[in-house]
């Protein structure tokens, strides 16, 4: 135990110092590269050189690099992420809801496909060679290795465009507007909105999946283990199962790991559906060198990858006997 | 000197018929022939691409004898492909846009594949804190999201070429570097390696030499990995306007169309650019899985 | 006396593999019968179909394994006939399987207790509490710990893994128990014992026994009946006293000729030749191309099995009638072509290799905190005072169970691994001055093999660039490398054609991969040679070969050779002088006839007394050892063997024996109270013999 306790130490040290290390080259990246905002709002001459300064000096822009870094850091890190330089707001409060409405679309789908997947992916390393297994290897190599923008474009074209089944665009109709959490999220008008990019990420996330289960289970189908387990008696369907339940844990891992990679949104799918989400808002704060903004999301994103990272290692050392505490660190 | 010549010649044909007999293997795995056939196609419009192109993608205006621009319209004898909302040749744009594709795909792959084999095999042969430095700096590109970080370089250095592909080589190389690394680790403890060591092979004869030809096939399967993933990284990138202004691409023609709003319309617009990408990430991909089914012996010895 | 039905009968099985490169005819017409309460082995090397023979009963073939012909009747009822769903409820309830390596058998993810009870639920109707009740009871009845039964399988030994499947197979008790190979793998001292156990408790329970198995001796001791397989046919059957005893087929002589003995008067004759190729169903006798009695009428047809009158035998030869002569005869190595090298004792030459106090420990990782702390490093001592020396001409044999150290040692010695103290002295320079700078010279003089055969050359490097490479790497006769490749291919008995040379090890038999990583080793022209289990993959034949090849390069290429193995018969063969190590230490070290002779340690003795005698009318006498080796990490205070030592007294538990307490300069051992005579039924009476003295 002491074992596993220092194996989390270490995990967790390492994990500590890749937040500092992505939060800084976020900072110089942004601080090095030309250009500002406030250049242009100077010279279109929406701002004077007076005022300027006192803007400047507002967000601390006045001070020498590594104080700016400093208060960066302390701000960062304790989740004060200040004011968005073109909306006057406080970045958390256009940020909050736009990571919400990512999530809200994203979390249920990766859900839905690591299970559907999974079991498909089972069914089919079991079944090797049948029709089943390439068809559903040769459908979902097609959705994984298309960008997903493109597979939203088609399915626009089909459902939204020719059979007019779905909207296409945003995540409810325009005059909308919902008023609490229930009518936001569970309105009949939300979830109409909400069919295509749901399908569309259940769709890109499958081939991931189907394959790690299915070559887990194609391995795993000539070990010793399942000899004996079928020299036991126990019927097919039993052993696909133990072969399942030994090749789940790379999924388990994996599962974590793209949970992690969700607080990115999918920005293409975002952009294409018009979803308006945190990858949307990150666009559009880039192009308009909304400084505060690009960074309290690009550090949301880089942190919510880091601790799942630490996660799927936790969960690998926990649900893997065989996997002492060393050798999970790998 | 004869000898040595007849044993090259052996040595080459062996090597040709090694090769050949892995073509033919891909050959016999239908998905992987259509992949083939399909790239084959591709590498052609990419070469060949610009100068069979009837117009010039960007400057030349498809103009009706009267002169008038013709936007917009469906596929015709003219235009094979119709024209686009700025009256633009579509076939001339995706002959055109199939090059800036194919150099993204090919060096992007091959640079993220050679980059991550490097790292892989150096990480994974010396092991302790060159292993520990390696690794953490994946785990670093992992942590800081791709596409944010892409765009926010691309903002303020005009996007070229040379610089896409950099930029995709150095968010994509962890991918291989990680699974070299994990079969560099389980081929060093093969006893080979050891009985090379312990005949006085250098640190560099064996790793060269003794570990690198056994994880090669890895690392050719993420180099066809990295193509696909180059050129849909590619075409994002110019999806969301951020790719070559100079030169029209695959990405960019989808763009545009999004863009100009007539989406729903222009059909003759949309589907060769969409199809053509979807097209050829997906053969690389199912080449490199029919690859993957031969090369890897424990899914292989079933 | 007839009227009573076999428990189990296989008549006429042909089973077939279809693979990419074409079928492969496993098993080609295979018959016999095993009565109720009869233990019954199915004996032959490798690719002689046995394990497929217990796959086909089973019902356990891969999905390229066809039967194409044949029946297998489990108390009459033909279990070819049956349904999955039937064939599923005979398995366990009516026929256990201990399957082969008993490493990869277990889930990994499921606790060895819950894999037992699910055989168990799985066909009987109990409830939880009674099953995991019956757990803990087959449990204890394998000598595992009761408490035990919610711990994964890699918690626990290879040898204890052995115990659980065992346990497993015992669950039902089953009317028939199919073990495949059950003890491959382990140690002497644990191969020994789990036999025992097995044999005890299937007595218990009054179930059959199918025991598949290589060894010979294995069956001698435990089975009542065999059969010998050989390119899937039965070569000879019956009564393993008649078999055994007085074989009338050609190949159970040569088989038995060519097992190492440890106390074995004549030296081992291999089999020359490999096994036949399978990729046609045998028209010949599948042993013809092999035999040196083979005449024209072997060449037309495999012999029918011939009853042999009055006794319970049966061979498929078609000189049977001249059995007599032919036993005879093969005894002599010139039949089976055999070169007989002269046996002339070959004069030893100077020291060589020295070792003084050499010592390997390795730190055991440790968290920061208690470094911080300042806590003392852990080690485990895998090496722990080794001192022996080697001549030139002169083979040292060094025997130990798995993790005594022994690999380690010989890393150690090969400088793969530095010493962590003590002194090595090579050739009349310390080891210090080679490591400084001079590791080349060091590297090409001496030489180390490795164990496996299979892994031990790079695949992608075809015989010449894996022969020729340590050329290049030490710039030695590199103008006159094909002669040089040429040269050391001829000494280990290897084909020089130009088409040799290009091929790669996988189109290599597992004798020839050996082989050049032999002639990798010999190509510099080295002064020492270091062997790690260099045969402990190979099949019988080929064994027999190697340690030929090494005894020939000791007694003419003037070099001096360390034989590392478990295997104490083949270290009898080859060696001039055993060391025998136990916890990084060397117990009893001497010339190889004293020891095994006259052996002084009581490790010794037990490790002698666990090996199978392969003739059935000698009774052998078992010295069983309690418990396993402690980890060498925290060591008793004495005598490291104090523990599980017979003969322990006060004296030995508080202080260790010098490695030269007992003995005399050609033969040593570190004991207090040395076996005088070597006799193991001696060991209690002797034990109790000098503990009164100790009094």
């Amino acid at each position: 135990m002491s074992d596993f306790r220092r194996f989390i130490a270490k995990r967790l040290t390492v994990s500590a110092l890749l937040t500092l290390v992505s939060v800084t080259i976020i900072f110089f990246v942004l601080r090095l590269l030309p250009g500002s905002p406030f250049e242009t709002l100077i010279t279109t001459g929406n701002l004077s050189p007076e005022q300027a300064e006192e803007v400047f000096a507002l967000y601390g822009l006045d001070k020498p690099l590594w104080q700016q870094y400093l208060v960066y850091l302390k701000n960062l890190l304790t989740f004060q992420f200040g004011y968005s330089i073109l909306q006057s707001r406080p970045v958390w409060a256009i940020l909050g809801p736009k990571l919400a409405n990512t999530l809200i679309l994203l979390v249920p789908a990766l859900v839905t496909t690591a299970v559907v997947s999974t079991a498909v992916g089972m069914y089919a390393g079991w079944n090797r060679g049948s029709t089943a297994e390439t068809t559903s290897i040769a459908v979902t190599t097609f959705l994984r290795s298309t960008p997903v923008f493109i597979t939203a474009i088609f399915l626009l074209i089909a459902f939204s465009y020719t059979l007019g089944w779905v909207p296409a665009f945003g995540m409810r109709r325009v005059t909308a507007t919902p008023n609490g959490l229930l009518d936001t999220y569970l309105s009949i008008d939300f979830l109409h909105h909400y069919l295509l990019p749901f399908t569309v990420t259940v769709l890109y996330y499958s081939g991931d999946f189907l394959l790690l289960a299915r070559n887990g289970v194609v391995e795993k189908k000539g070990s010793e283990f399942l000899k004996l387990h079928r020299a036991k008696g126990l019927t097919e369907n039993e052993q696909l199962v133990r072969a399942g339940r030994n090749s789940l844990l790379p999924v388990v891992t994996y599962f974590a790991l793209r949970l992690g990679m969700i607080f990115q949104g999918l920005i293409l799918l975002e952009v294409v559906f018009g979803w308006d989400g945190i990858g949307r808002a990150l666009v559009l704060a880039i192009e308009q060198q909304d400084y505060p903004l690009v960074q309290a999301a690009v550090f949301i994103m880089a942190l919510a990858v880091i601790v799942m990272n630490l996660v799927s290692d936790v969960l690998c050392a926990y649900l893997d006997p065989t996997v002492t505490a060393n050798g999970g660190a790998a | 000197m004869s000898t040595g010549s007849i044993s090259l010649r052996e040595r080459i044909t062996s090597r040709t018929e090694h090769i050949w007999s892995h073509l033919r293997f891909l050959a016999g795995d239908r998905l992987a022939c259509a992949g083939l056939i399909t790239l084959g196609v591709f590498v052609f419009l990419g070469v060949t691409g610009p100068t069979i192109a009837p117009y010039h993608p960007i400057e030349d205006y498809v103009r009706t004898a009267q002169g008038d621009i013709v936007r917009l319209s469906a596929p015709s004898m003219d235009t094979p492909l119709g024209t686009t909302e700025y009256g633009k040749d579509v076939l001339s744009q995706f002959l055109a846009g199939a090059q800036p594709t194919l150099i993204v795909g090919l060096l992007g792959g091959v640079g993220t594949g050679a980059l991550g084999f490097l790292v892989g095999l150096v990480s994974g042969y010396f092991g302790g804190w060159v292993d520990e430095l390696l690794m953490r700096l994946t785990d670093l590109t992992f942590s800081l999201p791709f596409m944010p970080m892409a765009l926010l370089l691309l903002t303020f250095i005009t996007p070229n070429v040379w610089l896409i592909t950099a930029i995709i080589i150095s968010f994509l190389w962890k991918m291989p570097a990680r699974v070299v690394r994990s079969e560099v680790l389980s081929t060093r403890e093969r006893t080979f390696v050891k009985s090379a060591r312990a005949s006085g092979a250098s640190h560099l004869r064996t790793m060269f030499l003794h570990i690198a030809p056994n994880v090669l096939p890895i690392g050719f399967l993420y180099t066809a990995y990295g193509v696909a993933w180059a050129i849909a990284a590619q075409a994002s990138l110019a999806f969301l306007g951020f790719g070559d202004p100079t030169t029209t691409s695959w990405g960019r023609m989808l763009r545009m169309v999004f863009e100009s709003g007539t989406i729903r319309i222009a059909w003759w617009w949309v589907l060769p650019p969409a199809i053509a990408i979807a097209a050829v990430t997906t053969s690389v991909f199912f080449i490199g899985r029919a690859y993957e089914e031969m090369i890897n012996p424990e899914i292989q010895n079933q | 006396m007839t009227s009573e039905q076999p428990l189990l009968e296989v008549d006429d099985l042909h089973v077939r593999y279809s693979t990419n490169g074409g079928d492969v005819y496993a098993v080609n017409g295979v018959s016999f019968s095993i009565d109720t309460g009869i233990n019954y082995g199915l004996a032959g090397e490798s690719g002689s179909g046995k394990s497929t023979v217990a796959e086909a009963i089973l019902g356990l073939l891969p999905e390229n394994g066809a039967i194409d012909r044949g029946e297998i009747r489990f108390k009459g009822e033909n279990l070819l006939e049956l349904s999955a769903a039937e064939r599923r409820d005979v398995l366990w309830e009516k026929i256990a399987y201990i399957p082969q390596s008993a490493m990869d058998s277990l889930d990994p993810v499921m606790t060895t207790g819950d894999q037992i009870r699910q055989a168990i639920e799985k066909h009987r109707n109990v409830s939880e509490t009674n099953a995991r009740e019956r757990v803990r009871e087959l449990f204890d009845m394998v000598g595992l710990d009761p408490d035990r039964t919610e711990e994964y399988p890699h918690e626990f030994s290879g040898g204890m893994r052995q115990r659980v499947t065992i346990a497993m197979a015992l669950a039902l008790e089953p009317d028939l128990i199919i073990a495949d190979e059950p003890t491959t793998g382990l140690d002497a001292i644990i191969q020994d014992k789990i036999l025992d156990t097995m044999l005890d408790i299937q007595a218990q329970i009054d179930s059959s026994l199918l025991l598949i198995t290589h060894e010979i001796g294995v069956i001698a001791e435990t089975c009542a009946e065999l059969s010998l397989l050989y390119g899937g046919k039965v070569m000879e059957q019956g009564s393993v006293d008649n078999v055994l005893i007085n074989p009338t087929n050609p190949y159970t002589m040569g088989l038995k000729n060519s097992f190492p003995e440890i106390e074995g008067g004549d030296s081992p004759v291999s089999i020359p030749g490999s096994p036949p190729n399978l990729s046609r169903a045998p028209s010949a006798c599948a042993f013809t191309e092999r035999c040196p009695f083979s005449t024209e009428e072997c060449e037309q047809s495999h012999p029918d099995l011939m009853e042999l009158p009055n006794r319970n035998h049966r061979s498929a030869c078609h000189h049977v009638e001249q059995a007599a002569q032919m036993r005879r005869d093969a005894t002599e190595p010139e039949t089976w072509g055999v070169a007989v090298e002269a046996e002339n004792e070959p004069e030893t030459g100077d020291v060589i290799l020295e070792a003084d106090n050499l010592r390997t420990w390795y730190e055991q990782s440790q968290s920061l905190v208690s470094k911080l702390r300042g806590k003392d490093p852990t080690y485990v001592r895998a090496v722990d005072g080794v001192s022996l020396s080697v001549r030139r001409s002169e083979i040292l044999g060094i025997a130990g169970e798995s993790g005594c150290g022994k690999s380690t040692l010989g890393e150690t010695m090969a400088l793969l691994t530095t010493p962590t103290d003590g002194e090595l002295v090579f050739d009349g320079v310390p080891y210090e001055q080679y490591r400084d700078g001079n590791m080349k010279e060091f590297r090409r003089k001496l030489q180390i093999i490795f164990q496996d055969p299979f892994d031990s050359l790079n695949p992608r490097q075809p015989v010449r660039k894996l022969v020729g490479e340590p050329l290049t790497i030490h710039d030695y006769r590199t103008d006159e490398r094909t002669a040089a490749i040429t040269e050391t291919l001829e000494t280990v008995g290897l084909p020089t054609t130009t088409s040799f040379l290009d091929q790669h090890p996988h189109e290599l038999s597992g004798g020839q991969r050996q082989r050049v990583a032999i002639a990798r080793a010999l190509v510099l022209d080295p002064d020492f040679l270091i062997c790690d289990e260099p045969a402990s993959m190979l099949d019988v034949s080929l064994k027999v070969n190697l340690l030929n090849l090494l005894r020939r390069l000791a007694d003419t290429e003037d070099i001096g050779i360390i034989y590392i193995s478990h295997d104490l018969a083949s270290l009898a063969e080859v060696s001039d002088r055993l060391a025998i190590m136990y916890l990084g230490r060397i117990v009893e070290q001497g010339a190889v006839d004293s020891v095994i002779q006259q052996s002084k340690h009581p490790y010794t003795n037990s490790l002698l007394s666990a090996a199978p005698e392969k003739d059935p009318s000698v009774e052998r006498q078992r010295v069983l050892l309690e418990g396993k080796p402690p980890t060498p990490v925290d060591l008793p205070d004495g005598c490291v063997f104090a523990p599980r030592c017979p003969k322990a007294t006060t004296e030995c538990h508080s202080a260790e024996p010098a490695a030269d307490a007992a003995g005399d300069e050609n033969h040593l051992a570190a004991c207090y109270f040395p076996d005088s005579e070597h006799d193991p039924i001696s060991a209690e009476d002797s034990s109790t013999g000098t503990e009164s003295v100790s009094d």
